[in-house]
């Protein structure tokens, strides 16, 4: 079973992001489960949201404390949360920054990987360019991490799931997932 | 499919549930009081001189039923596009919405009705047919003259009438500036009631010494030739001044196009304020000059206020002294007043502030102080059996009855207290024709609206309204938890600025949609109108819908829920008889 | 088909197979998502059926109950405070013996503030005469919920479908959502046993002395006492089209169990996961996942526990002065068996704290080591300090 985590704030489409991912490995024939931080929404607060991929039934129904991979959606949240919490050693952590992370210390142990999810959606209009939308760009991101699902099962999901520019969305998650940077496993 | 033993094999349900009908319990034995459907006065039609049925008018009006609502009125007034316009309101004064937020406007639900009359050519036709055909002499078509012989009309009589000038209306065609009514609305309101086989016979100056061979040709005769005599003001110099009621008829006959300069009007009634009104839009500046205060004017507030928007100018407390001519102009000398206490009459007195005077230098002056009968027309004074005096009217017995009425008799000088003349002329005479003299007061009694003065010609007639109780119900005996404030809403109205400019009418017309809205803020005060709380609040359901509302004896136990929640006092509780 | 969908939307989706002609609720929290996807299904014209918004969860349960008098399928959902509100109208609408299937989110009750997840607040209204089911996962709270208007209009009471806060209305997973022709074969039309009508006229739930009063009561409880045989019945034909059977209770490695832990709700998912993982341990543990609550299965739960020395009872709510509630039943359907199997009672998981793996590894080495149960419930996952 694999478990993920995602970091994100309140209205920047974290569930919608762990919901896409659920239906597209669903499709690929992975059994899921994926729900958000229970609790209040607050639009701008940091919110979580986990989902759960096994080959067989899952019967699990608790939290998720010790994840397989960490999805940050944004980068000042690094600060903010403790966004390595529980994260199994060597277990992937993908970040979205414009460039390179200068400073990986905070990594140590785990393996990294980075996407300018943010100048992606800034260039396709997805969002405002100061609450630009960077979930579709990350989920297209995540599938290279993981090479479980293929491309063209997450684009054909986000045009069922995403009415606002299903296209410029598609090209989102498609250009952070040949743009997504795999950096490995930090020392 | 297969159907499992378990699901088909149901026993039935034993259920809370019943099918015996309320009907054989007989909850009526129980009784001791009974509710019974009262109908009383509301306070608006007992203010009404015209007697006018307000709170079923409202009614009607509020479901639409805009014809029956015509129908209602026409049964008590024949003026109401007329007095929708020029009404003095009583209804409002009295009506006890006005303890609540604002009265209902009835005068402008009125004239909705009354132009909507007049565009759809609703009219009532004769009620009933004498079995000796009667026939009655009017001496002046005004609007006393008018009704008396439109409600002789109803009663099956026929009707000719004698009127000095060309055209009909007396005052209502003379007397009342355009603004306030104009001549197609009357014209249309007098061929209404013409269509009831009344004759006009114009250019016939009636004098009294005709009254004996008229007497003699017809069955009755009704008086309402007017006031024709003058107050003066009995000062050096007056003849200076123009007579404020002959002048308005000049204005109405087209005889004044313009008047220039400070005018001075001598009077604090209506027709002062109709002639400085009237002078405002021909291009003066008139001041009212009155001896009292304004407080003491007998002109309405209503009237008062709309001539200060206009710019007429007051000067109280000042009385003429004389009139001199001055080239173009006239100097009026004024001798201040000052406040002296109370009257026996109850109005406030004045007296002479020592030897203070003003002049007052204006380009022309009116007096408007009233008129009085002339003294061969004043209605007789004796006391005799055979004289009536019954507060509208002035009635002599004979071969044929002889009626004084209108301003000669009226107290108060108006068209909807005209109309109330006319009426009570009318009831009067046909009693005394069909029943005998003795039988008038009697007869009147059972006409009138609540503890009258007001006369009703349905309950003349025996109609419903006949029966109903004639207790005013007040404010206090209504039931406020049905109703909600609602804002009274106001037709259009010119602006000062507007108003001055000309003689077109200050007032528009509700729309449909807002007389009946504002027909629907009428508490219906004392008649049912249906609204189903005492069938819906009866415990026993013991109230029965269909044509009005029917308590059924043999349920009804007598509780009184539906008096109490009746909210327009229609019900009330009496003791059941042993 | 089988779609990744939120627990909430399995109800609104059941729902709208069921063919439902009457839905009411009162939408703000704590009510879900179930009924805002039921409106949408109203207004967009999915169902036909009328939504009825009213202002108040007591409103909501007099709508239905409305409704369903007049004969018409009915259905609204609620949780926590605004079905405590419902309490009434609840022992109304199974009095009238009305087939009214309501879904109850399992919320935890104020004060404090607390919407997540705890079974205190369906579990309070045992006694409204309201058949309750509890549901493990979205797949079952689907399918119960089809189940739930078959068995209430086979026995003319209302029905509860419970499920977690969160663990499962908020979350997302694969359902196979039926067609709805197979649904229909299943769920005919409704065919009231007593409706409303104009021509034959007759007063529910008039006055009723006590020559009559006990007699009816009775007949409810017999109503009661059939349903478990019912529910069988119609998860047979529920198996036969849709090849899922879930039981009033579901026994999980019991045959040769030394402890069986009792649970209910979500928490059976993961005890499931935490019995298989004992068992490769080799630990001899068993799980019995109480599904049905009213009426409450005794006879099948007499078949299984006695086979065990030991039963933890874990209870996700509290009956203050008395302990967990299943436990309560549970021991009580055991007195009437002559076996020595020792009840265990264990609160965990309350207001929504987390029941995972571990928690019930805990409960079971501490049962296995405690020779003899302890009086009172056992909290499991108190903070340290507060356990001081």
């Amino acid at each position: 079973m694999h478990e993920i985590r995602f970091h994100g704030r309140g209205g920047q489409g974290t569930v919608v992001a762990s919901i896409i991912l659920a239906k597209t490995f669903f499709e690929t024939g992975y059994q899921v489960q994926t729900f958000p931080l229970f609790g209040v929404e607050r639009r701008g607060a940091p919110v979580e949201a986990y989902l759960r991929l096994a080959e067989e039934k899952i019967l699990v129904r608790s939290n998720i404390y010790e994840p397989d991979y960490v999805i940050v959606q944004d980068p000042k949240l690094i600060s903010l949360v403790d966004v390595t919490r529980g994260l199994k050693p060597g277990g992937w952590i993908l970040l979205n920054t414009p460039g390179p992370p200068t400073d990986q210390g905070p990594f140590e142990g785990f393996r990294l990987a980075w996407v300018n999810a943010t100048g992606i959606a800034v260039e396709l209009g997805l969002g405002t360019r100061t609450f630009p939308m960077v979930n579709t760009a990350m989920t297209g991101a995540f599938l290279r991490l993981t090479e479980m699902a293929p491309l063209d099962t997450l684009l054909e999901i986000i045009t069922r799931e995403i009415q606002a520019k299903p296209e410029q969305n598609r090209k989102a998650a498609a250009r952070a997932n040949k743009e997504v940077q795999l950096l490995g496993p930090v020392p | 499919m297969e159907i499992h033993t378990a699901l088909s094999k149901q026993p039935a349900v034993l259920l809370a549930c019943s099918t015996l009908s309320t009907d054989t319990n007989m909850t009526g034995t129980w009784r001791f009081v009974r509710p019974f459907h009262d109908e009383k006065t509301a306070p608006c039609g007992a203010a009404c001189p015209a007697g006018e049925d307000i709170a079923r008018i409202q009614m009607l009006t509020g479901r639409g039923a805009f014809r029956d609502a015509v129908e209602t009125i026409l049964l008590e007034n024949p003026f109401p596009a007329t007095c929708g316009r020029v009404c003095f309101q009583f209804c409002e004064g009295a009506c006890n919405r006005a303890s609540f937020d604002d009265p209902v406007g009835i005068r402008y639900v009125e004239r909705f009705l009354g132009d909507m009359a007049l565009a759809e050519g609703w009219a009532r036709v004769p009620l009933k047919e004498p079995e000796t055909p009667r026939k009655a002499a009017v001496i002046g078509a005004g609007p006393a003259g008018l009704s008396a012989a439109y409600f002789l009309g109803l009663l099956g009589w026929s009707c000719e009438v004698f009127e000095a000038a060309r055209e009909p209306g007396g005052l209502m065609r003379w007397g009342i500036p355009a603004y306030r009514l104009s001549k197609d609305v009357l014209q249309r309101e007098v061929a209404r009631i013409l269509r009831l086989g009344i004759v006009i016979k114009y250019g016939r100056t009636v004098r009294p010494q005709d009254l004996a061979r008229i007497r003699e040709e017809y069955d009755a005769v009704f008086v309402g030739c007017g006031l024709s005599r003058s107050i003066r003001l009995q000062i050096p110099g007056e003849d200076l001044a123009l007579e404020g009621l002959d002048f308005l008829g000049r204005i109405r006959r087209g005889e004044v196009d313009a008047v220039s300069g400070t005018a001075a009007v001598i009077g604090g009634g209506n027709t002062a304020m109709d002639v400085a009104r009237s002078l405002v839009r021909l291009g003066a500046e008139p001041i009212i000059v009155y001896r009292r205060r304004r407080e003491d004017m007998p002109a309405f507030e209503h009237e008062i206020i709309m001539a200060l928007e206009e710019g007429v100018r007051l000067m109280e407390l000042v009385s003429p002294l004389k009139a001199n001519r001055d080239g173009e102009d006239i100097i009026l000398t004024l001798q201040e007043m000052r406040p002296a206490g109370v009257g026996p009459d109850g109005r406030a007195r004045v007296a002479p502030d020592g030897e203070r005077r003003q002049s007052l230098r204006v380009r022309s002056l009116f007096t408007a102080l009233g008129s009085s009968a002339a003294p061969e027309w004043a209605p007789p004074a004796e006391q005799s059996q055979q004289l009536l005096r019954l507060g509208h009217i002035t009635i002599r017995n004979g071969p044929a009855p002889l009626v004084f009425g209108g301003d000669l008799t009226n107290e108060t000088q108006s068209v909807t207290d005209a109309v109330a003349s006319g009426k009570m002329a009318a009831l009067a005479l046909d009693t005394c024709l069909e029943e005998g003299w003795e039988r008038i007061i009697q007869s009147l009694g059972r006409a009138r609206v609540g503890p009258g003065p007001a006369l009703s010609m349905e309950s003349y007639l025996g109609g419903a309204r006949a029966d109903r109780n004639r207790t005013v119900v007040s404010f206090e005996q209504l039931n406020m938890d049905y109703f909600q404030p609602l804002q009274r809403i106001l037709p259009t109205i010119q602006s000062p600025e507007e108003r001055r400019a000309g003689f077109s009418e200050i007032e528009g017309v509700y729309k449909k949609e807002e007389a009946r809205a504002e027909a629907t803020r009428c508490f219906n005060c004392g008649i049912c109108n249906e609204c189903d709380n005492c069938r819906i609040f009866c415990p026993e359901v013991a109230v029965e819908a269909g044509s009005g509302r029917r308590i059924l004896l043999d349920y009804c136990k007598g509780c009184g829920i539906c008096v109490v929640e009746c909210p327009r006092n229609a019900l009330s509780l009496e003791e059941e008889a042993s | 088909m089988k779609q990744v969908l939120e627990g909430s939307h399995a109800v609104s989706e059941a729902v709208r197979l069921a063919r439902v002609q009457v839905v009411s609720a009162y939408p703000i929290t704590p009510q879900t998502h179930i009924v805002e996807a039921i409106s949408e299904f109203c207004s967009d014209g999915t169902m036909d059926a009328r939504f009825i918004c009213v202002e108040s969860e007591h409103s909501a349960m007099a709508a239905v109950i409305g409704a369903s008098n007049a004969g018409v399928r009915a259905f609204t959902a609620t949780s926590s405070h605004g079905l405590a509100l419902m309490h009434e109208l609840l022992h109304w609408a199974s009095g009238a013996r009305l087939p009214i299937v309501m879904a109850e989110v399992n919320r935890a009750l104020a004060p404090g503030w607390n919407i997540w997840t705890d079974q205190t607040d369906s579990l309070a209204q045992r006694d409204t005469g309201w058949i309750q089911l509890y549901c493990e996962d979205g797949q079952e709270v689907l399918d119960t919920t089809l189940e739930a208007f078959r068995l209430a209009e086979a026995v003319n009471l209302p029905v509860m479908v419970v499920l977690d806060a969160f663990f499962l209305s908020h979350t997302f997973e694969p359902v196979d959502v039926p067609d709805q022709d197979t649904v229909d074969r299943f769920l005919p039309p409704f065919d009231p046993r007593f409706r409303l009508d104009t021509k034959n006229p007759c007063a529910f739930g008039p006055i009723t002395g006590p020559d009559r009063y006990m007699e009816i009561r009775r007949d409810i409880q017999a109503a009661m006492d059939r349903a478990p045989e019912v529910l069988a019945a119609v998860e047979q034909e529920f198996f036969s089209l849709f090849g899922r059977r879930y039981g009033a209770v579901d026994a999980f490695l019991c045959d040769d169990a030394e402890v069986i832990l009792v649970v209910s709700g979500t928490a059976a998912a993961t005890c499931r996961q935490a019995v298989g993982d004992l068992r490769k341990t080799g630990e001899r543990v068993g799980m019995l996942k109480i599904r049905l609550f009213r009426p409450f299965p005794a006879t099948e739960i007499r078949a299984i526990l006695p086979k065990a020395p030991k039963v933890a009872v874990v209870d996700r709510n509290v009956s203050f002065g008395a302990g967990g509630i299943f436990a309560q039943e549970v021991k009580a359907a055991l007195a009437l068996h002559k076996g020595n199997t020792a009840v265990y009672s264990y609160i965990a998981g309350l207001g929504g704290r987390d029941i995972t793996t571990a928690t019930f590894q805990e409960i079971y080495l501490t049962t296995k080591d405690t020779p003899t149960p302890p009086a009172e419930s056992v909290w499991v996952g108190l903070a340290q300090e507060e356990r001081a």
